[in-house]
């Protein structure tokens, strides 16, 4: 039984009665390990998908209430923002697709340029999204009790009923996304330092895959929320 | 090293997917601008739905992945599925929850057709109210009104 302060000589591919250094003592082998991981993820994702679907309810009940209400107000939203946010994000979700393909096979700068790649294009989607959310404010269309739409193409709001209860939902759930794409950041930007430091390689590889899986479903809730904000 | 369980996906796959998922972005805005009416929503729906499949099966590979991790899945999305329908059933339904009559609407609209049936077998002497209603005595006094306005 390998202890901690008892280091273990460098795993080699060749020799399995050594323990490597990333596999834990509870379990049997890196392979259960892995499965043990990935698995645990996936709970992690429902619950982040039970979370969001709180709020995919929300919306569909109000919608279901007041349909009109939604037609027109997100008639407001800018599309041609939101695409490029979806191209955007879905190319970010392509970037930590490849960051995994290359760590398999044990290339690791390019594993930490797209890794790097998928940062920028996050950084890009909150910088565009930062603009979204300013042109809204500037033009009072804020959450709730505050909505007091004027000015451009946002003072007909004043007149349709109910329409703060689309900017509440509007606000809550790309906030919430939001906040999952700056955890997100943060997350990539701390595997990419490890693999930097060659804590990975196709031997082991968990971050790296888990943090895709979590980028993967940010991807997903934004490919619902965009046609159900912006183009419905 | 290639263990059974780490499939790796080739890079022209993930190619293919990203070309996927952008053409399916293009098509739901550009279908955006078609008037759809009812349809719209569905087919919005639709369409990201097969965005997320594909993101699900190719990028997350869950396809080559070990099952345990597909059934959660797929129990969780049939529990999203619970959460919205039972919802819905609920919220969409509140104004005819609110009928508190002792009849039944089954009774009420069984009592509505019979009144209207009713309404259906009244002679159609008895509901002469405007003066067209007579054609027999008076009809020849309107065409003689209609014959000055022309003259």
């Amino acid at each position: 039984m390998a202890t901690d302060t008892d280091i273990a000589p460098a795993p080699t591919e060749t020799d399995h009665h050594d323990h490597p250094a990333h596999l834990q003592h509870h379990f049997v082998s890196s392979e259960q390990q892995f499965d043990s991981a990935k698995l645990g993820m996936w709970l992690f994702l429902i619950t982040e998908i039970l979370l969001f679907s709180a709020m995919f309810v929300a919306y569909a009940v109000y919608r279901q209430w007041h349909p009109e209400t939604f037609v027109a107000a997100s008639e407001t939203l800018n599309v041609t923002m939101g695409t490029i946010n979806t191209i955007v994000l879905l190319t970010s979700s392509l970037t930590v697709a490849l960051s995994i393909h290359y760590i398999q096979k044990d290339e690791v700068k390019k594993c930490i340029y797209n890794l790097g790649a998928t940062l920028v294009l996050a950084g890009g989607f909150m910088v565009i999204k930062y603009f979204e959310y300013t042109s809204k404010f500037e033009h009072g269309a804020y959450p709730g009790g505050m909505f007091d739409p004027h000015g451009g193409h946002y003072a007909q709001l004043a007149d349709v009923p109910f329409a703060s209860q689309f900017f509440s939902i509007y606000f809550v759930m790309t906030g919430i996304h939001g906040l999952h794409v700056i955890i997100g950041m943060a997350v990539i930007g701390w595997v990419a330092v490890r693999a930097w430091m060659g804590s990975f390689s196709s031997e082991y590889y968990t971050p790296v895959e888990l943090t895709g899986l979590y980028w993967h479903l940010v991807d997903i809730v934004w490919i619902f929320l965009f046609p159900m904000l912006y183009l419905i | 090293m290639s263990d059974d369980g780490h499939h790796i996906l080739p890079k022209a796959t993930l190619l293919k997917v990203f070309g996927g998922l952008i053409f399916l972005t293009v098509l739901t805005v550009a279908v955006a601008y078609v008037p759809l009416g009812p349809l719209a929503v569905p087919v919005a729906i639709g369409i990201a739905a097969t965005k997320a499949t594909l993101v699900v099966l190719y990028f997350m590979a869950l396809r080559y992945d070990n099952p345990v991790n597909a059934l959660t899945f797929t129990i969780g999305i049939i529990m999203v599925m619970v959460f919205i329908t039972f919802t819905m059933i609920d919220t969409a339904f509140r104004g005819d929850m609110g009928n508190v009559d002792r009849q039944t609407m089954g009774e009420i609209e069984r009592e509505q057709e019979a009144a209207q049936q009713q309404q259906e077998q009244i002679p159609s002497e008895q509901l002469r109210v405007a003066p067209a209603d007579y054609p027999d005595d008076r009809g020849a006094d309107a065409g003689a009104a209609s014959g000055d306005g022309d003259s």
